[in-house]
């Protein structure tokens, strides 16, 4: 199924219109107000754009730079290739380990990989920690629709029945007494799994080090409490030194949840040493490239700056309209307009680029400045020199611009144009509107055609130049 | 005298000449020569949008001989001005002296109330408006080209507009160009919120720039059942009588 077809289902879809709409002042009216707290927030934007620019422009070297000191703190850094080696480093270290219940925090990485089900299938328990996470995947495994509130599609009463259900407990009706329920349920499997798996918001060469952004809590259990700490991240999260990354979190939480900082910060370094008494016994790094190695250096390159902090979707007409289930991957919105097609494939996605008004809300909003909609230009231009589109859209544009360049021509089937569209407005009151254009039929699905005056600028003007 | 050359654009042309003539009576109104090359057409964004580059550097290359010789270009559209200045450069490609060339148009291209304000610095606006009037902001124009606070300059200086501020004025009707025609289901939700953010802010009329913005915006309010709130272009309101 494509976008379109999507989108179509979510706009019938009440309890996500609901949920957007609720969403809408949540993100955008709090990262606005977050903003204002720094001294000067377009200045601190130029200075994470530069040093995501000059990390991503010797990344081959940040990366060597980031295994060395990694290795150095007892740290194992794996490479994968794709989302397959990504499930097959992680099955080998599990086994070798002898895990038998991995428990998770959030990682995009994973979803990219499709990691859970080929956990399952190797006979090692997956369990996702986070609240929104968890519930998707007592929810059938069901995908997020937001990089940092998964479910944002579901609301209160839909998780009540799921915990109902699944916990084969009373129904819940407030979000403190399901939350409750689902630490009680979460925290023997806490206590009980071998392996923690989580994401990175970001390394830090100089020290090896990964950083970790989140609001529950939950991290801090994964990456701690069992004897196997599993950290999978894109290779493009690397940064020079922790200076950069005082930079780069004084954007990333006020861009995604408009909050100063998040409720939790871990800066993790190394395996547990022989004075130390808790965190892992064995800390793995799998850094993967799934399509970004590709973009290094190349005209999409910009695209690598990102920090996944989702403010392009918070601010996205088309994301508040249909929401993340529609783009049909696992990045919605702006950012995964551009990622799907760049990963995934671009006949894959050829949708993607074009459901966008290039309203650049996103691109002003960016706290990276990725220039999202030139970005997604691009990618339209590469759907037209791999013949991707339709033959009627080609044809229909060639037609037209073939007539554009020809100005006698053009007068005189704009003139035609602007008759007929006015008899298509006929209705013997106003005429003023078209209720059905047969030519562009879309547009009239949901709204009139406001009927044009009846003739052209170029014919009246030539008219009034001839009285005068 | 300055020599400005007036852009119409095509859907200006087709769907709204009186916004043309408008723009028109503006830009004469502040002295200049105005000059309207009759071969022109289209300024390329359908197809820059599509992703035909070789279109849209024809007709931009088209566009180039038609309004070079101009002091000025000027359009009644932040779209239009913004695929100009912001776009042509980039459709020259390798050849360094098409490149040079449109660099020189791209510098001299302006949207209309921009041009009026900090180029002209019209003193007068020779219009009459009564009434309430809501502002839409147009993305191109705003964002592109940082279009704000001239067209509420220009209306400020009309005694019988008074105006009321919508709420999320800067946010996107959901025309998009091809956009509203590709995916119109998206588009008509995105402009039932515009509306509604209009309806609010209880005007006579919501003005905007960009024409296919209002398009898109009337043909909503009009499938609402609002058939009263008046959508205009600023160039009406600041040169008309009505």
């Amino acid at each position: 199924m494509h976008f379109k077809a999507r989108a179509g289902q979510k706009l019938a879809d009440v309890i996500l219109q609901d949920n957007l709409k609720k969403a809408k002042s949540k993100f955008v009216d709090r990262r606005a107000t977050a903003i204002l707290d720094l001294d000067d927030f377009e200045a601190t934007r130029d200075s994470a754009t530069a040093l995501r620019d000059r990390v991503l422009n010797d990344l081959d070297l940040w990366l060597e730079k980031f295994e060395q000191q990694a290795a150095k703190s007892g740290a194992s850094v794996l490479w994968a290739r794709d989302g397959a080696e990504i499930c097959w480093l992680v099955i080998d270290i599990a086994h070798r380990h002898g895990v038998k219940k991995a428990i998770k925090s959030k990682s995009m990485l994973s979803e990219e990989a499709g990691l859970n089900q080929a956990l399952e299938t190797a006979g090692i328990q997956p369990v996702e920690t986070d609240l929104g996470e968890y519930i998707l995947q007592i929810s059938d495994n069901e995908p997020p629709s937001h990089i940092i509130a998964p479910v944002f599609h579901k609301s209160k009463e839909e998780v009540s029945a799921l915990f109902a259900r699944t916990h084969h407990l009373p129904a819940k009706d407030d979000i403190q007494a399901l939350t409750r329920e689902a630490r009680e349920v979460l925290r023997p499997h806490f206590l009980s799994a071998e392996m923690g798996i989580s994401g990175g918001n970001f390394l830090i060469a100089e020290t090896g080090s990964v950083a970790l952004v989140t609001n529950e809590g939950n991290g801090r259990m994964v990456t701690t409490l069992p004897k196997v700490h599993v950290v999978i991240t894109g290779i493009e999260k690397v940064i020079p030194t922790l200076e950069d990354l005082a930079t780069l979190m004084r954007l990333l939480p006020r861009s995604a949840t408009g909050q100063s900082i998040s409720n939790y910060f871990s800066l993790l370094t190394g395996a547990k040493q022989a004075a130390e008494s808790d965190g892992p016994e064995h800390l793995y790094f799998i850094l993967v490239d799934n399509g970004r190695a590709d973009l290094v250096g190349g005209e999409f390159a910009e695209m690598l700056r990102c920090i996944r902090c989702g403010a392009c979707m918070n601010h996205c007409p088309v994301y508040q309209a249909v929401g993340g289930h529609a783009y049909g991957w696992v990045y919605p919105g702006p950012m995964g307009a551009v990622l799907t097609p760049l990963f995934t494939g671009m006949q894959n996605a050829l949708d993607l680029p074009q459901a966008a008004t290039l309203c650049n809300q996103c691109g002003v909003v960016c706290p990276v400045k990725i220039p999202l909609p030139q970005l997604l230009l691009k990618l339209r231009a590469k759907q037209v020199e791999a013949h991707l589109r339709p033959f009627g859209e080609r044809l229909g544009l060639r037609a037209w611009a073939w007539l554009a360049l020809h100005p006698a021509l053009y007068a005189l089937a704009t003139r035609i144009g602007v008759r007929y569209l006015l008899w298509l407005a006929r209705d013997g009151k106003r005429n003023d509107r078209i209720r059905v254009l047969g030519v562009a039929p879309e547009w009239t699905l949901g709204r009139d055609f406001p009927a044009p005056e009846g003739k052209t600028f170029r014919e009246l003007y030539a008219a009034r130049k001839e009285t005068a | 005298m300055m020599r400005v050359g007036l852009l119409v654009t095509c859907l200006v042309d087709m769907m709204r000449p009186r916004i043309g003539f408008a723009a028109l009576k503006l830009l004469e109104s502040t002295g200049c020569e105005v000059v309207v090359p009759q071969t022109q057409t289209c300024c390329g964004q359908p197809a820059f949008n599509s992703g035909d580059r070789a279109a849209a550097r024809s007709l931009a290359v088209k566009l180039l001989g038609e309004f070079e010789a101009c002091d000025y270009v000027v359009a009644p559209s932040g779209s239009c001005a913004g695929m100009v200045r912001g776009h042509y450069v980039e459709l020259a490609g390798d050849d360094a002296a098409l490149a040079q060339r449109m660099a020189a148009l791209a510098a001299k291209t302006f949207e209309l109330t921009d041009f009026l304000v900090n180029v002209a610095k019209l003193q007068q606006v020779p219009g009459e408006f009564q009434g309430s009037i809501t502002y839409h902001d147009s993305c191109a124009g705003l964002r592109e080209l940082g279009i704000k606070q001239q067209p509420r300059q220009l209306l400020a200086q009309m005694p019988g507009v008074s105006l009321n501020e919508m709420p999320g004025a800067e946010e996107c009707c959901g025309f998009g160009g091809t956009f509203s025609v590709k995916f119109g289901e998206i588009a008509a939700v995105i402009a039932a919120k515009k509306c509604d953010n209009i309806h609010s802010a209880k005007s006579d009329a919501v003005v905007g720039g960009d024409l296919g913005c209002l398009l898109n915006i009337e043909g909503k309010l009009r499938r609402m059942g609002d058939k009263t709130t008046r959508v205009l272009h600023i160039a009406e309101v600041l040169a008309g009588k009505s």
